[in-house]
């Protein structure tokens, strides 16, 4: 009895932890996986016209600089709107400040809801779009200048509805979980979002994402009152059918920073799974087409939940088949997850080895250690999330807790390039 | 360079069946199907004709070895669920080779079951030689060689007199090296898929499971991983190789270290005492030191097939010089050296490892030495004339490249077929285990209570007494249990007179341990039957506990 719960247990990890290696290899697999994961080569004749939404929450030190970078875009048609909120004073004095200094470029809206959060921010300006696609980006992002130009031969070359382009935080050497929380983006949106878009289902990303305009008018933007509107937006789009592109260019990815202490990554997890149920609750992947299709949004949207337990469910595991006297066999099985997993670890090494090279950063023997050693501690923070998103959901709290970004990626880029 | 002329001469083969399939008439639908693959027909034919030869008087030939009897042994005590031996399991070998044995040993029962348990087992050896077969032709494409040159590596690891007896046997080598092929083939797959690397890294550790020398040839499986893979994705791949490689054989280690095997202590098996022990087994002797052990070993080989060692070993070592065959040189002359070392342990199986990369060798080479001749200095002449009568006559006959090539294809032919043929036809018909059958229907028909009876046999007859209805382990005992394996010894309080059979054969004869309870039990007995002379002789001795003898 004991046996055959441990040996259907580790059999179902070991299919997870296979599974998740898999998709997260998808990039990789052959030569040519990875050459189409790239941008194309834009041809020079930008045809569509681009709407460019900045929400920004007391985000005055870091969004001058955006917005500024924004506008060094290579792009010609192109506007950028700054949201900001009516109780926020010291964003707004910067936002309107850049929109008297680019007049026809910048522009300001105003989000008077009550309680805010990002969809709200980005419904309010919504209306105000002129472009023929909507771009969102966050207040701390280094957007590369040519990236609205690859985007726009994007759209037209491959005919998209959406286009979801890199992110990458960058900070890996800023702490432990830094660097684990590097490489997640690094795996997610090198590889693993190509299967996705390959696959037609995919939980968009929450900015460098663009979606033609009369697209998202036509679902009413984004979800309110849902804690991953990107990940909404994405399931609705690709329940309807519409085509998404994914493209990762090192040059061309969005710079991003990680949360700056691991109570705001373990909140900002906490929201980012608490969305992951309610899309899930949602219904809406039920619409999808075909079974393989609905099967994989289901796994997903609950991957977080089966991920952050999995550790800890080997480790049970291998302590009941140890203490309990099974057979031989079954303590082997007992021990079978492990095998994805380690070869999970050593692919993560080659990843960091390959950020580096990439993203020309100086990794050391030191990082290695650290991307092995903190990896179980990375895990307990996601099961901790896990189990509090969970817990929220069931309790009803339903606010949003922003992540508070403090810049780290711009001295990073700076030592960097010194 | 090479690649280039390759790719050219594979269109130009490929070329007429996509002109015949577009210009003439639709063919009927089969000639169009096995035109569409060439190679599979190929395959289908070599295999056919390689497991007919293989299968034609398997039990008889070569004589059933002690070997084979131990893995079946073992084979049958994990489809009964003994564990992973018919005596406590001592990690002799890693236990993948037999438990692969235990599964196919449901083919046997399809056939006639006889009275010789190994012999009729050895059917189970076909579909792994038929595999094996496939692969060498498949890896011989895969490293760019042309369909003849691949069949004639097939045909040379499936044909050779040598091949013929080794693959035939129930050794973990021959499923090794299967394991070991398909790695080669999966790890310079065209694709270049992380995939099919990672499933090279687990069907080498399968391979190394299966008979752990295996291991040596891991370098050059490496270099093949980095041949078959793009170098954006190289870095993957590789580790994604190592990674499956090793935590797959890391398996092994962990089932010692659950059961508390690990390490060597009182009262236990272990795998480093397995391992110390291997390392430090008496070694064969220097191979080419006339009268070593190991030189007898090579010396025997070298009776089944001069041809296939001699041109394989100068092949192996060309073939460095050729870029695309050095992966499998490299495989063939560490095993080469391996085998050369002074003073190694040298098993007469060992050779079934290096076959492939023999015959891999060979195709390549003489495929490269063909291509050399058809097109190096096409413009000039081939050897120079002098101005003589007799090399006018000759200059009027037209003696063009293609005739060169096809002349000494013929000579080679010519020598190596008739003797080929001989050994083939000796391992189609000789009947070398008549003594084992008769021994075997002896006991059966002329010892009354099998249950209750003590028989010491070798392992190739062990089988057979389980099979009649003796005590496995205990009442059928393994001659060298009876004095190493306190198990058993302990069930014996007055030596060897609690034991009322022993059958005597060449390989108890032989054994230099110099079994004390054995010993003194032959001592103590009367022949009650015999059967053929000399050497291989078998003598059914009962012995007699009142305390007489011969």
């Amino acid at each position: 009895m004991v046996s055959t719960l441990i040996v259907l247990c580790s059999l179902a990890l070991f299919a997870v932890a296979v599974f998740t290696l898999w998709w997260m290899l998808h990039a990789w697999r052959t030569p040519e996986t990875l050459a189409a994961t790239r941008f194309a080569d834009p041809d020079g004749t930008g045809a569509l016209s681009f709407s460019l939404l900045v929400p920004a929450r007391h985000e005055q030190e870091v969004l001058e600089h955006t917005v500024l970078r924004l506008l060094e875009s290579s792009h010609t048609d192109y506007e950028v709107i700054v949201i900001v909120g009516h109780d926020d004073p010291d964003t707004a004095a910067v936002a309107h400040r850049l929109a008297a200094a680019h007049p026809g470029l910048v522009s300001v809206v105003t989000d008077t809801h009550e309680k805010k959060n990002k969809p709200k921010a980005l419904n309010s300006a919504l209306p105000h779009c002129r472009g023929d696609v909507v771009g969102v980006f966050d207040a701390e992002d280094q957007v590369h200048p040519d990236l609205l130009a690859h985007v726009d031969h994007a759209f037209r070359d491959t005919e998209a509805d959406v286009v979801q382009g890199g992110v990458q935080l960058i900070n890996f050497h800023s702490s432990w979980y830094s660097l684990r929380n590097c490489l997640e983006y690094f795996f997610w949106f090198r590889s693993r979002l190509h299967l996705h878009a390959a696959k037609g289902f995919i939980p968009l990303g929450g900015n460098t994402v663009f979606v033609r305009t009369p697209l998202l008018r036509a679902n009413d933007g984004w979800d309110a009152d849902c804690l991953a509107e990107d990940c909404d937006l994405g399931v609705r789009l690709s329940s309807q059918g519409a085509k998404v592109v994914v493209a990762y260019d090192s040059e061309m990815v969005t710079k991003e920073e990680t949360p700056g202490s691991v109570v705001s990554l373990f909140k900002q997890r906490t929201r980012w799974n608490q969305g992951f149920l309610q899309v899930y609750r949602k219904q809406d992947w039920k619409r999808l087409p075909t079974f393989r299709q609905r099967l994989l949004a289901r796994y997903t949207l609950v991957t977080p939940f089966i991920q952050a337990f999995s550790g800890l469910l080997i480790l049970v595991g291998i302590a009941i088949a140890i203490f309990s006297q099974v057979s031989i066999v079954v303590a082997l099985v007992s021990f079978s997850p492990l095998i994805p997993m380690t070869a999970t670890f050593a692919f993560e090494v080659v990843g960091l080895h390959d950020f580096g090279k990439q993203y020309q950063l100086h990794v050391t023997f030191v990082h290695y250690a650290k991307l092995i050693i903190g990896g179980p501690f990375y895990q307990l923070i996601l099961a901790g999330a896990a189990l509090r998103a969970v817990w929220r959901e069931m309790r009803g709290r339903k606010d949003w807790e922003l992540t508070k970004h403090v810049g780290a990626h711009l001295v990073s880029e700076v030592e960097a390039t010194s | 360079m090479d690649a280039m002329t390759v790719v050219i001469e594979q269109r130009t083969e490929q070329d007429p069946n996509e002109f015949e399939e577009a210009v003439a008439p639709a063919p009927a639908r089969l000639t169009r199907f096995l035109a569409g693959h060439i190679d599979a027909v190929i395959v289908v034919a070599l295999v056919i004709a390689i497991v007919a030869v293989q299968a034609v008087n398997i039990g008889n030939f070569p004589t059933v070895s002690d070997d084979e009897g131990t893995y079946l042994a073992q084979a049958w005590a994990i489809q009964h669920g003994h564990g992973l031996a018919h005596y406590s399991y001592w990690y002799d070998h890693p236990p993948l080779g037999w438990i692969q044995i235990a599964m196919l040993s449901w083919i046997p029962a399809l056939f006639d079951h006889g009275s010789q348990v190994v012999m009729h087992a050895r059917v189970i050896m076909l579909p792994v030689t038929a595999a094996g077969s496939a692969l060498v032709y498949l890896l011989a494409r895969r490293l760019d060689l042309p369909r003849w040159a691949a069949a004639l590596a097939t045909v040379v690891f499936g044909l050779s007199p040598l091949s013929v007896t080794m693959q035939r046997e129930i050794y973990l080598d021959n499923f090794a090296v299967v394991w070991m092929l398909a790695a080669f083939v999966l790890a310079l797959s065209p694709r270049r898929h992380l995939w099919h690397h990672i499933a090279a890294g687990l069907c080498a550790a399968v391979s190394v499971l299966s008979k752990e020398t295996m291991v040596v040839v891991a370098p050059a499986l490496l270099m093949a991983v980095w041949r078959g893979s793009d170098r954006a994705t190289r870095k993957f791949s590789m580790v994604g190789f190592a990674a499956a490689f090793s935590l797959i054989g890391v398996q092994y280690v962990l089932y010692a270290v659950l059961k508390g095997e690990l390490l060597p202590g009182a009262n236990h098996n272990s795998l480093i005492g397995a391992v110390q022990y291997q390392l430090g087994r008496g070694g064969s002797g220097f191979i080419l030191q006339r009268g070593s052990v190991s030189n007898m070993t090579m010396h025997w080989w070298l009776v089944r097939d001069p041809i296939l060692i001699y041109a394989g070993a100068i092949a192996s070592v060309v073939a460095l010089a050729v870029r695309r065959l050095r992966p499998i040189a490299v495989a063939s002359v560490i095993l080469l050296v391996v085998a050369a070392r002074p003073n190694g342990y040298l098993p007469a199986m060992y050779v079934i490892q290096v076959i492939p990369f023999l015959a891999l060798a060979v195709a390549g080479v003489v495929h490269a030495g063909v291509r050399a001749v058809l097109t190096v200095g096409a413009h000039r002449r081939l050897v120079p004339r002098p101005d003589n009568r007799f090399f006018r006559i000759l200059s009027r006959v037209r003696f063009g490249r293609r005739d060169l090539v096809a002349f000494a294809a013929v000579i080679a032919v010519g020598l190596v077929a008739p003797f080929w043929e001989t050994g083939d036809e000796t391992a189609d018909t000789s009947t070398t285990n008549d003594n084992y059958v008769a021994a075997s229907a002896w006991v059966k028909a002329n010892i009354a209570d099998p249950a209750h009876t003590r028989i010491v046999v070798d392992d190739a007859l062990w089988p057979d007494m389980v099979d009649d209805g003796f005590q496995p382990g205990l009442g059928a005992i393994w001659f060298y249990k009876v004095d190493l394996d306190p198990a058993v010894t302990k069930t014996l309080p007055h030596g060897w007179r609690d034991l009322d059979y022993v059958v005597s054969t060449s390989i108890i004869r032989q054994d230099p341990n110099g079994l004390p309870i054995v010993r003194a039990a032959m001592t103590h007995s009367k022949v009650v039957a015999t059967f053929g002379a000399g050497d291989q002789q078998i003598q059914i001795l009962r012995v007699d506990r009142t305390g007489g003898g011969q």
